[in-house]
């Protein structure tokens, strides 16, 4: 049997610590339930990270830098805007779907509890492979003419908290269809509240 | 007879065409032959583009075009009902720096054109010095670069005030380049102090002193200039500053004036199209500048000056040299009374909320500089700039010669190109 | 130019479309008269010169180094004679050619009067469309609205001391124009840490982010060889108006372009995506120092 490394390792504390943590809350999750989880000891838990903070940190990063990368390998097709705005909803949508823990430990635990974070995650630092990425497919869209020039955050939290509400409606099994029904009205909704104005 | 004469060593390029009467001027025309249309370059950008591009019409006085703009930009702000206050620090700046201008300008005309064209007469021998000239312009447009970062080309006013926010030390150091300059000129230039210079009362009192400008009086006096270049003996000033009074004259006697009535009409220019236009109040013509300025100002050494020679060559040659030093005194007060710790720059409602017409006027180193700008929604709809040396140096007819004209008919042709450039000619604002 | 003790070399300034400000700029030179006095000046348009404009336009000298100042219109006429006699004429046996100003170098401010006529010596704009394009390895560009007197000295130091000139892809020398206008600013720091300036005529903050500054785009050495000995466009308060580019000029100067609050150009050579990471970062900090007034003189009174 190969050898698992340090890295696979990590990457599976980091995978039981989002399924826990999205779960059941930061507080309530401990360390012990996180190693046994994956079947390791306290002891070498701490030779991976020395503290449950430190590991909350690691996970917004891990998922910033998650979304980050699909959404730059969107910004760098020679596609158009709108197709773009079709490729990002269905990507998170399948995120939320896939990986719906991502998103849970996004909205659960890093927007609920920000004093875990503290200054190290102050502003944006943290989610900023992601977000760095939102204004380049802004300033990108505006530059083509395709999309309104107006103000970022306006532009940002129609789209990230239209997806995000989606997503939530998901999560309780309020919705009637599967979220991928929903990508392609969704998509021409927000391509149209951002689209250039005559 | 016609003869042409081109004349370059001014600013920009003019041709005069005579019609000589027994080796006399019996009348001459003006052409400015180039031709720019900056004007037109305004039309459709945002008004506070105006703000980079008029200082480009002129690379000798820049910032009063700058000022001009600001000013038409701030009345169209109050013609569309957003009135804009602006402190007295930054007016104070303002008229600092653009009286700095004035005297880099005055000295380089003293020592660049008058000199070197008197010493062109035969029997007078002046030193030629044109770098004192550029040597004292270049300490006072120091001075002004510390309020305004550069010169040439700045554009450090803007609607509401100016961009820079000096401190102290800066304040400090204006000052001191102010005293560089005065230092320079008592020594190399007046051969007296500041002081005494501004207190002459009559021209008796330059018999006293020995310097360049002791030695330029008595050439004016030798060439009989105090006899000659006699103009209408009308002025006019138009620009509201502290250093001058807006009104018109008929020699000294002072009148109101309304800036509505100003309007410019097509040169007479028989022999070559000129793009300048002819500018005139209420259908006349008026000479404009130094004299102008210091008759409305009520001095005493013009005023005496004036009693004698009249308009005369001489009285409007000694003005622009005197107004040099009184305007030198004028920024040494003006930099005590900035007050800093007053805003620079106040806000004023968003450019695109304001659809008006606007006018600006300043005294530029040669008169009356008028902008007029028509906004709408903040860009610009129409731009008219009307120049010193359009009032000055218009190209009218016999019947009705500009002050430039009237003041060459009778005199040889040496004497003439003598006494145009006394007007201090810029042919390329004329030709915006 | 063959420099020996008798003869000095031979510079002659001529005129396009101008406003005068090169010259006008050039006579604020500290050491006007030294520099002055290592050349014979054949013709300039406010210094006493060995010939008069009749006699330079006449055709009949030669100069060892030309410049030319303002925007090329063949047209365009000095006594009577075009532009397009007289420039060759000069230019053909000069041994050195500066274009001086963004005019002469680029068409510059005078270049949308006549687009399809006007142009620098060398470049229309960014193209290479001047009448000088044949010489180019004679032709020095100095761009700038107006030059710095100094970077005019600069050259002609360099020309007379025989040194080779390092030039950029657009005909510059580096020695003047390999760093950015941005480089020596006094609100270099807030700048670094993203502090926008919270309005026009403060001494505190940066106007990158929405006073249009363009020095982080533009070759130029104001920031670091003053004007007038003592000061620049942004140490004052004024943006940066990228006056030494081809794309000069421009609209809008006292704005940034941002699309969506985000800037449309960032620092030259900088990726967009390098520049939001870090900006993004920087302006997560508040640092103290640098949201205060730098001296509060209301404070005392
Ligand atoms: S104001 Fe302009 S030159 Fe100064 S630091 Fe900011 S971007 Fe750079
Ligand atoms: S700061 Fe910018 S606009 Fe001003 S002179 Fe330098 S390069 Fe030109």
């Amino acid at each position: 049997m190969a050898k698992i490394t340090k890295e696979e390792r990590k990457n599976g504390i980091i995978s039981a610590a989002l399924a826990l943590f999205s779960q059941q809350g930061f507080y309530v999750t401990t360390i012990p339930d996180i190693a046994q989880k994956v079947g390791m000891s306290v002891g070498n838990f701490y030779n991976y990270f020395s503290s449950k903070e430190i590991l909350a940190k690691e996970l917004i990063l891990y998922i910033s830098d998650y979304l980050g990368k699909n959404l730059r390998e969107i910004n760098m097709k020679e596609i158009t805007t709108e197709e773009k705005i079709q490729e990002i909803v269905s990507m998170y949508f399948k995120m939320a779907s896939d990986k719906p823990e991502m998103i849970e430990y996004f909205l659960r635990v890093y927007l609920s509890n920000r004093e875990v974070f503290g200054s190290d995650c102050a502003g944006m630092i943290c989610v900023s492979s992601f977000v760095t990425e939102m204004m380049i497919f802004f300033e990108e869209g505006v530059a083509k003419g395709d999309l309104h020039n107006q103000d970022f955050f306006s532009a940002f939290g129609l789209f990230m908290g239209y997806l995000g509400g989606m997503v939530f409606l998901f999560g309780e099994a309020l919705l009637p269809e599967p979220l991928k029904e929903y990508e392609e009205s969704i998509s021409l909704n927000i391509y149209n509240a951002l689209k250039h104005r005559d | 007879m016609i003869t042409k004469e081109i004349i370059d060593h001014i600013e920009g390029e003019a041709s005069l065409y005579f019609e000589m009467q027994e080796k006399r001027v019996d009348f001459v025309t003006v052409v400015f032959p180039h031709f720019r249309g900056m004007e037109n370059m305004l039309k459709g950008k945002s008004a506070l583009d105006a703000l980079v591009i008029t200082p480009r019409v002129c690379g000798i006085c820049g910032h009063a075009h700058l000022m001009a703009t600001v000013r038409a930009i701030e009345d169209a702000y109050k013609n569309s009902g957003h009135p804009i206050e602006v402190s007295n620090k930054a007016q104070n700046m303002r008229e600092l720096t653009l009286t700095l201008e004035i005297i880099q300008n005055h000295l380089k005309w003293l020592y660049l054109v008058l000199i070197p064209q008197l010493n062109n007469f035969e029997n007078i021998t002046l030193s030629l010095t044109p770098l004192k000239g550029a040597y004292g312009a270049s300490l006072a447009t120091k001075a002004l670069a510390i309020l305004a970062g550069q010169w040439p080309h700045s554009s450090y006013m803007i609607p509401g005030g100016v961009t820079s926010d000096p401190t102290y030390i800066e304040l400090m150091q204006l000052r001191a380049h102010l005293e560089k300059l005065s230092d320079f000129l008592e020594k190399e230039t007046l051969g007296t102090t500041v002081q005494n210079f501004l207190s002459f009362e009559s021209c008796k009192n330059f018999n006293k002193i020995a310097s360049d400008v002791s030695s330029v009086e008595q050439a004016l006096f030798d060439l009989r200039m105090h006899k000659k270049g006699f103009s209408h003996d009308d002025f006019i000033v138009l620009g509201e500053h502290r250093f001058t009074q807006i009104a018109k004259s008929r020699a000294t006697r002072l009148y109101n004036v309304d800036i509505t009535k100003v309007h410019v009409e097509d040169a007479f220019s028989p022999q070559e199209k000129s793009y300048a236009k002819n500018a005139l109040y209420k259908n006349a013509f008026y000479e404009t500048g130094p004299l102008a300025r210091l008759i409305s100002k009520d001095v005493k050494l013009i005023k005496n000056m004036h009693r004698r020679y009249k308009d005369s060559n001489y009285t409007r040659a000694m003005a622009r040299i005197y107004e040099m030093v009184y305007l030198l005194q004028h920024s040494l007060d003006l930099v005590k009374e900035i007050d800093i710790t007053q805003d620079s720059c106040t806000k004023s409602v968003t450019l695109s909320k304001v659809t008006a017409q606007g006018i600006g006027v300043v005294e530029a180193p040669r008169g009356p500089l008028i902008h007029k700008i028509k906004l709408k929604e903040g860009i610009i709809e129409r731009y008219e700039i009307i120049t010193p040396t359009q009032w000055n140096i218009s190209s009218g007819t016999k019947l009705k010669p500009s002050p430039a004209q009237k003041a060459m008919i009778g005199l040889n042709k040496q004497e003439a190109e003598f006494v145009f450039r006394t007007f201090d000619v810029c042919s390329v604002c004329t030709t915006h | 130019m063959h420099l020996n003790t008798e003869t000095k070399p031979k510079l002659l300034w001529l005129q396009g479309v101008t406003c005068n400000g090169n010259s006008h700029s050039f006579l604020n030179l500290e050491s006007l008269e030294q520099l002055l006095d290592k050349f014979e000046l054949l013709y300039h348009p406010l210094l006493a010169s060995t010939f008069s404009l009749s006699e330079i336009t006449s055709l009949q000298n030669s100069c060892d180094i030309l410049i030319f100042e303002g925007t090329y219109d063949p047209e365009f006429t000095r006594n009577n004679i075009p532009l397009k006699e007289i420039l060759p004429y000069y230019a053909l046996h000069a041994e050195h050619i500066i274009a001086l100003g963004t005019c002469a170098s680029f068409g510059g401010m005078f270049q949308s009067l006549a687009p399809e006529r006007n142009s620098g010596l060398l470049y229309k704009v960014e193209e290479e469309g001047g009448p000088l394009i044949a010489y180019k390895k004679r032709v020095i560009n100095l761009s700038g609205c107006p030059v710095h007197p100094e970077w005019l000295a600069t050259t002609l130091q360099m020309l007379l001391a025989k040194h080779t000139i390092v030039v950029d892809d657009l005909q510059r020398p580096r020695e003047l124009y390999s760093s950015l206008a941005h480089h020596g600013c006094t609100r270099n720091e807030y700048f670094e840490w993203k502090v926008d300036t919270k309005g026009f005529g403060l001494k505190e903050g940066c106007l990158f982010y929405e006073q249009g500054c363009r020095a982080p785009l533009t070759h130029a050495s104001c920031n670091t060889i003053l004007w007038n000995e003592v000061s620049s466009k942004t140490r004052v308060g004024t943006p940066c108006f990228g006056c030494t580019e081809p794309s000069f000029p421009r609209t809008n100067y006292f704005q940034t372009k941002t699309n969506m609050s985000i800037p449309q150009d960032v620092p030259l050579g900088v990726s967009k995506r390098a520049y939001l990471t870090v900006a993004g970062m920087a302006k997560t900090f508040h640092i103290k120092r640098l949201e205060g007034v730098l001296i509060d003189y209301k404070r005392d009174h």
